[in-house]
């Protein structure tokens, strides 16, 4: 029925349109280009069997603080294609990602209290809790759920040397400094 | 920098460069007085204080400043580079260039100068200038691994990847054994993914699997290493070994199709167009029964089969796929199986399957042959699938009866609203469908998809403040409708557009598809950002499928219908140019003097209210930047009816703009050359329209606007004037000379190759639709002829015979206007709006236009029309009170 796999850039100007389709939250297409190329892996579509992209998932890792951990930006399912689990798949999809490439703690999510579907799949299926509840995080003034589920994590990579001090799967790099500062604006949008 | 001061001012220099750096504007321009106050002429300071009034929003001042400031001290290339990154921030990229390089001949080895020299170099693909001086900068800082990183991305952008590679390895060469360090490991394996898909692109495949092998253990992304191994696999034919990764990949993931096309290309079992032997069939069905014995709960295994068998074998497959999915109640399930309607046979197949399956449960309640019971909704959904089967074959009568017979079952499930709503669009009555379609709105307010659906169907409708009102209900930011601008809403923009084109309203029409070819000039804009972010995240795998992302952007099928329809407006606007304001000064002179004060009235009020918008707009904390990466506020817009977009000197110089780029980006498309053949015919430059003829020819010679347009170039070049001046003799010679190339023409007239096309084409309404207009443009005298080869299409008409609506809608304009029979257009209408009664174009009986329809008509208001009322809960109020306010 659809077609679950990484997104490509090719795929964003139509995830951008899913989005806006479905969803009050959106976003220019710049910030759908820093996710891709800030971290490839964490982006997936559901393409459907005539090539339509009816869902994706825009995921991030937020590599400032000290646990490293991902983050889901944005999730959507066309009305139309409801039913068939692609939001768990992509879900899943990106948390694995997230583990197996960035070793993350745990994945991060808001949601409208009102939106009880999501809430559902959240705490559902997906095995996500309530960490906190943020008041008038959206635009409109509704509050928002913050949610968290724990990941493995952790991995340990094979090292020749002898580094004793693993911490975590080690990609999340807190030094993106630039070195390119003068009169660069920033790309990341957030 | 900053040299000819003194001390204490050599310092406060220091502080300009780094609060500008550190973004503390203020503190800067403090700095800056102060040493403008001792030395008034000093031309860097005079730079800087400009640049930093331009993040203030002070432009102007800036420019000045800066312009000053190299004025007076030429030899300074801190003068040159900041003029430099003026032009880079408005974004004159040419200019920009121009000043870096400017600076670089007074300061060579300027690492800051040359690393914003190559980042323009990037944005603007100059490849080879890249290449330099991003050698220069790693020949000046060869212990910073960017250096390496950009020289070898800029050597593979100028299609030299071997050299690339060489210079990665050689990076790698200065790396300790037991590199990367644990923070740097995604990095490194990204770098070394890039490496081996640049060994794969120029052909050195063995290798790149070599090194794949010989490096695994230092790249993180193992998702990653076993898609490029599995494709560097099947390069270089070692299709066992492909076969068990993609086996390995499935069981990852079983439902990435991509997966099981190459497990079927690693067992010599695909074909692209779909086509198999028997044997290859019978293998594949193997493959794909083993394939569901270990992924059963992945749909792909029972869907893929779909594609190639045939017959009975189709039949049971179809079968045990469908009932499932019927039960469960899936709403995509037509949609699902759509493209096989395409296949021979298939779709009759289909409807047998169905049509048996409600037989079954409305007479036994389970499926054929099944004792167990199904619940109720399976026939719902039953229902549901055949008024979109129906739908599909144009067979809209039957369609509508099945899904009014499903919502009659359980009126309750918007889905069923949607597609009734889509079926009478099909059947040619959008009133109707966005009546629908708001139905379905109202059902589930919270949720944006069926309100966006519903301003689709709205927009088709004409209905554009409505649908505005109604799209707007989900920007709750309060900026409301600029909203859906700021966040690129392109199919909002390009819906609009199309209405307000159909209505004639080219000033709106002309704004709203203009501003979609601004997203893209946006979108294009945005990578500035990346050239310098990705050399460090070394994402250089996404990085470079970025930047061709970019360079095939304009041939987004968004962007050719925006600037298709910018080209249609400016071809309207030379057609019938807009009035002047004497000659509406003299037509309102015209008017009573009651109405004449009415209307002045009107305007004032017009203008009193944008004025007042304008203000509240302009607050200042309007500009905060929002979480979600939006870009502050815009300034207010001064034209929001794109009146001044109407009053361009010259809309064939405008729509040439826009015909570049589809030139350009997609010629592959005949709609381009038709545009260009339009274009160009009226800008008289007949070489350039005898161009877009051949390509059209290129294209699709059967076409019937091809064959318009051949016909119409060589009728309209035969009837000029004989050429006089040496440009015109040239371009006849041409003429002559390209004639004979034309198979169409070989030893024909323009009249017979009319009728050979006729010959060729006659069961097409669309050809003959095509030939009568010919006939009637070499022939004025045959126009009865024209008309009565028109009258005479009938085994055609019926819509599953192929005549869309579309076309005789086409044919009826035809009639109206060029062939200007009214009486054979009122034939014309008559009879269609029997093979259409759904049809408001054609006031069929069943429509929303036929006088008892169910579905009133929304009157659609001008932009002046009082507003519509949307209640707090989403409804629109007072539909009744509306049906009055018709404006005359």
């Amino acid at each position: 029925m659809v077609c679950i796999r990484k997104a490509t850039v090719d795929d964003l100007l139509a995830m951008q349109e899913c989005n806006l389709f479905c969803l009050p939250e959106n976003y220019q297409m710049k910030y759908y280009i820093y996710h891709i190329l800030s971290w490839p892996q964490l982006l997936y579509v559901a393409e459907d069997y005539n090539g339509k992209i009816v869902g994706y998932v825009l995921a991030k890792m937020e590599e400032e603080s000290t646990e490293c951990h991902g983050h889901i930006t944005s999730l959507a399912v066309l009305r139309t294609h409801r039913k068939l689990g692609i939001a768990t798949k992509l879900m899943t999809a990106a948390q694995n990602a997230m583990e197996q490439v960035y070793g993350s703690e745990y994945v991060s999510l808001h949601v409208r209290k009102s939106n009880k579907a999501a809430f559902n799949l959240y705490t559902g299926t997906l095995g996500y809790q309530i960490n906190d509840m943020e008041a008038k995080y959206y635009a409109d003034g509704e509050d928002a759920y913050d949610m968290r589920k724990q990941l493995k994590g952790k991995k340990q990579h094979h090292h020749h040397g002898h580094h004793h001090h693993h911490h975590g799967g080690g990609c999340c790099s807190a030094d993106v400094k630039s070195d390119e500062k003068h009169g660069s604006a920033e790309a990341k949008t957030e | 920098m900053g040299a000819s001061l003194p001390s204490k001012e050599a310092n406060l220099f220091k502080l300009i460069v780094k609060s500008y750096e550190t973004k503390q504007y203020k503190k800067g321009i403090k700095a800056a007085d102060a040493i403008l106050k001792k030395f008034p002429d000093h031309g860097e300071t005079l730079s800087m204080k400009g640049l930093t009034l331009n993040c203030m929003d002070r432009k102007s001042e800036a420019y000045e400043l800066v312009r000053l400031g190299l004025k007076n001290d030429l030899k300074s290339h801190v003068c040159w580079h900041v003029y430099g990154l003026l032009y880079r921030s408005d974004r004159e990229y040419r200019e920009a260039i121009k000043c870096y390089r400017n600076a670089l001949r007074i300061d060579p080895d300027n690492i800051e100068i040359l690393r914003d020299l190559s980042l323009l170099q990037a944005q603007m693909r100059d490849l080879a200038g890249f290449v330099e001086t991003r050698q220069q900068l790693l020949t000046l800082k060869p212990n910073h691994r960017m250096n390496w990183i950009g020289f070898a991305v800029a050597q593979h952008l100028n299609y030299n990847g071997s050299k690339a590679v060489d210079i990665l390895e050689a990076y790698e060469g200065t790396l300790e054994d037991d590199y990367p360090p644990d923070n740097e490991r995604c990095e490194h394996g990204e770098m070394l993914l890039y490496k081996i898909s640049l060994l794969e692109e120029c052909g050195l495949t063995e290798r790149g699997l070599q090194e794949l092998r010989k490096k695994e253990f230092k790249i993180v992304d193992k998702l990653a290493v076993k898609e490029q191994e599995v494709s560097l696999l099947e390069k270089l034919g070692l299709f066992d070994e492909g076969e068990e990764l993609y086996r390995k990949l499935l069981s990852m993931n079983p439902d990435n199709y991509r997966y099981y096309e190459g497990l079927q290309r690693c067992m010599g079992l695909y074909s692209a167009n779909g086509q198999y032997s028997s044997d290859d069939i019978d293998r594949l069905e193997a493959l794909y029964v083993s394939l569901s014995k270990l992924y059963s709960r992945s749909s792909a295994v029972k869907r893929i089969p779909l594609d190639f068998l045939c017959a009975e074998k189709f039949r049971l497959a179809a079968e045990n796929y469908i009932q499932p999915f019927l039960t469960k109640g899936i709403p995509s399930l037509f949609s699902d199986l759509s493209s096989l309607y395409d296949h021979p046979g298939k779709a009759e197949i289909l409807e047998q399957l169905i049509l048996e399956l409600e037989h079954s449960i409305k007479t036994t309640g389970g499926y054929p042959g099944r004792s167990e019971k199904e619940p109720p909704s399976t026939l719902m959904w039953i229902l549901f699938y055949l008024a979109q089967h129906y739908d599909r074959r144009g067979q809209y009568g039957i369609a509508l009866t099945k899904i009014d017979e499903a919502i009659e079952h359980t009126p309750t499930v918007i889905d069923l609203y949607s597609v009734k709503s889509r079926i009478l669009k099909h059947a040619g009555d959008p009133v109707a469908a966005a009546a629908l379609a708001d139905e379905a709105r109202c059902m589930d307010l919270a949720d944006r998809y069926v309100n966006s659906e519903c301003v689709k169907r709205m927009l088709q409708a004409d209905q554009v403040t409505l649908a505005e009102k109604t799209a707007v209900l989900f920007t709750k930011d309060g900026e409301q409708h600029n909203n859906l601008h700021d966040m690129q809403c392109m199919w909002y923009e390009l819906a609009s557009g199309e209405s307000y084109f159909r209505q004639g309203d080219l000033g709106h029409a002309l704004k709203k598809f203009l501003a979609v070819e601004k997203h893209y000039a946006d979108i294009t804009e945005d990578q500035f950002d990346f050239h310098s972010y990705c050399l460090r995240k070394m994402t250089l795998r996404t990085y470079v499928e970025m930047l061709k992302f970019q360079d095939r952007l304009h041939s987004y099928s968004y962007f050719r219908k925006a600037a298709a329809g910018a080209i249609k407006c400016y071809l309207k606007l030379y057609d019938s140019p807009p009035k002047s304001s004497a000659e509406e000064d003299e037509e309102m002179s015209k008017l009573p003097p009651s109405q004449k004060k009415k209307l002045r009235q009107k305007q004032r009020k017009a203008e009193a209210r944008a004025k007042k918008e304008a203000e509240v707009k302009e607050e200042p904390n309007a500009t905060a930047v929002s979480k979600s990466g939006k870009r502050p506020a815009k300034p207010v817009d001064l034209d929001p009816h794109g009146e001044k977009l109407l009053q361009v000197e010259d809309p064939l110089v405008e729509a040439t703009k826009y015909l570049k780029l589809l030139q350009k980006h997609s010629s592959d498309s005949i709609q381009t050359h038709l545009l260009s053949f339009e274009v160009n015919m009226r800008k008289q430059k007949i070489l350039l329209a005898l161009q877009a003829v051949k390509h059209m020819l290129r294209l699709d010679a059967d076409n019937p606007d091809t064959h318009r347009c051949l016909i119409k170039f060589f009728h309209k070049v035969g009837s000029r004037p004989a050429p006089v001046t040496d440009a015109e003799k040239l371009i006849s010679g041409v003429i002559e000379a390209e004639r004979p190339t034309f198979s169409q023409l070989h030893g024909n007239s323009l009249i017979e190759a009319n009728t050979l096309f006729l010959e060729k084409h006659r069961d097409s309404l669309r050809h003959r639709a095509a030939v009568a207009e010919m006939i009637f443009v070499t022939e004025p005298s045959r126009k009865k002829e024209a008309i009565s080869l028109i009258e005479e299409s009938s085994s055609d008409l019926l819509p599953q015979n192929g005549a869309p609506l579309k076309d005789c809608t086409a044919v009826h304009k035809l009639l109206g206007t060029v062939l200007d029979d009214q009486d054979a257009a009122s034939r014309w209408k008559v009879r269609c709006a029997q093979y259409f009664p759904y049809s408001t174009y054609f006031e069929g009986s069943h429509s929303s236009a036929a006088p008892n329809s169910s579905y009133r008509q929304i009157p659609e208001l001008s932009e002046n029309g009082s507003p519509l009322n949307i209640s707090s809960n989403g409804s629109v109020e007072n539909l009744d009170a509306l049906k009055d306010l018709v404006i005359r």
